[in-house]
């Protein structure tokens, strides 16, 4: 097995008095997909964060293709907090789509998708507009790249969300329940984009969602959150079918009898 | 009473004399709009000692009033071996005292872009200037531009306080003519009359642009 893109060790989070993650040790692969799944507050949205540098961690360490995202080494080797430098370009690796898509109100469709890459990645404003483009192609939105954000569908918003990130070319992709936010109806049409870049892609993916049947057909592995720990930890098929923990069973069982609302 | 001869022989000078209120008008305001942002900006430094200091000058100049800080400029400074004009002191004074105001408007319009926007921002991987260059204060300051534009004519009706210290803008010409004459009626309507004709159309656009941002936010 190669050298894995990221890995956590023993990362323990507190917010304030409560712990949220409990000497989490975990490690993704190139190009892998991994599905988080668990019950809310479980830590699995938190242990996400870490890796996208929203939440600080408390204790531990995360590698993202062997350099640390949150610690820089000093001449003795020792582990310090990381500078702000060291901290963006390790974190430049990382991508994520959010739940509530977070578009930029005041820019067209293209423009949001533009920005970043010229802005942070200082590329060239036509080479970005290309890229761009051909990101919304892959969505399916390029007809819309001179709508602005409050014209489109929730659908349509994360799908702009997803080629927004995909554009900056990360190693690592978050979803973070990226459609618990939307109507129903407006559910596939996302899923499948998601699927699109997964099954062409050699992006790793590390995707939370309440979505079983997707996270069956997209992720090479599932992980159970629960507590602060990843309790169980496999293949879709075993972890869904064969499940072993018993919290494990009990969330799925849980789960397949309130479809409608997972939580 | 009214002497329309007199009116209209005493009206170019103060006319004139509008200049001197519209600069300061102006300059005073581009300062406010810059430091109030300043303010707002160290307020919200993580810094608690900038923050802390920043908060402790803007709530101190915002609970005096202006009047004192332009006599404190103009009257006091030079003790200290800082003499300044009197168009200088009045535009530091105005610029200073509403910058403490716009400060406030900033930080509500800051406050009203939602946290998702800026956790999009740090997963874009913007740095911090970029992060409020590009992101949050395009969105910041729209919503917010009416309350500024009231502000700005609050001002300029406020100008006539340096007259207090000896700046010669529309209201001290009346005033000169008038006490060279004895006869303050013309002078002092005329100086009202200009005031009305630029607040009036101002606070109209004002009104239309409150009307525009409001259907897009």
């Amino acid at each position: 097995m190669s050298e894995p893109i990221v890995r956590y060790n023993n990362v323990t989070k507190y917010f304030d008095d409560l712990q949220v993650l409990d000497g989490i040790d975990f490690e993704i692969q190139p190009g892998e997909k991994v599905a988080l799944i668990g019950p809310s507050g479980s830590g699995k949205t938190t242990f996400a964060r870490l890796l996208m540098t929203l939440e600080e961690i408390t204790d531990g360490t995360i590698e993202v293709e062997g350099d640390y995202l949150w610690h820089e080494q000093d001449d003795n080797g020792d582990l310090k907090p990381a500078s702000t430098e060291h901290l963006r370009k390790v974190r430049s690796n990382i991508g994520m789509v959010f739940q509530h898509f977070h578009l930029f109100p005041h820019m067209t469709v293209l423009e949001n998708v533009m920005e970043a890459p010229v802005t942070v990645q200082g590329r060239d404003k036509k080479e970005a507009k290309k890229a761009a483009e051909e990101m919304l192609d892959k969505v399916g939105l390029l007809d819309k790249a001179d709508s602005y954000p409050a014209q489109l569908s929730g659908g349509q918003k994360q799908r702009v969300a997803i080629a927004r990130a995909l554009v900056m070319n990360p190693k690592v992709l978050i979803f973070d329940e990226p459609t618990s936010a939307l109507d129903p109806e407006l559910v596939g049409e996302v899923l499948d984009v998601i699927k699109d870049i997964a099954d062409q892609g050699d992006t790793s993916m590390l995707l939370i969602t309440h979505e079983m049947d997707f996270a069956k057909e997209v992720a090479d592995r599932i992980a159970f959150f629960d507590g602060g720990k990843i309790i169980e930890d496999g293949p879709p098929s075993e972890i869904l079918y064969n499940p072993k923990a018993p919290r494990l069973k009990e969330f799925l069982e849980r789960f397949m009898n309130t479809q409608s609302s997972p939580e | 009473m009214w002497d329309w001869n007199y009116a209209f022989e005493v009206l170019p000078d103060i006319a004139s004399a509008l200049w001197v209120t519209i600069s300061a008008t102006l300059v005073g305001f581009v300062l406010a709009l810059v430091v109030g942002l300043i303010w707002t900006l160290m307020i919200r430094s993580n810094n608690k000692i900038i923050s802390n200091v920043a908060d402790g000058i803007v709530k101190f100049i915002r609970n005096t009033p202006l009047l004192v800080q332009l006599y404190f400029i103009f009257y006091v400074f030079p003790q200290f071996g800082l003499s300044l004009e009197p168009f200088t002191a009045g535009v530091i004074g105005l610029g200073l005292h509403y910058s403490t105001y716009l400060s406030e408007v900033y930080r509500s319009g800051i406050e009203s872009v939602g946290p998702g926007q800026w956790e999009v921002a740090t997963a874009l991987n913007f740095d911090t200037r970029k992060t409020w260059t590009r992101i949050i204060l395009p969105q910041a300051i729209p919503p917010v531009l009416p309350v500024i534009g009231n502000y700005f004519i609050t001002m300029f009706k406020e100008t006539p306080l340096l007259s207090a210290i000896t700046l010669v803008e529309i209201l001290q010409t009346a005033q000169n003519i008038g006490a060279g004459t004895f006869r303050y009626t013309e002078p002092l309507t005329i100086v009202g009359v200009l005031f009305l004709l630029l607040s009036y159309p101002a606070s109209v656009a004002l009104r239309q642009l409150e009307i525009r941002v409001t259907e897009r936010y």
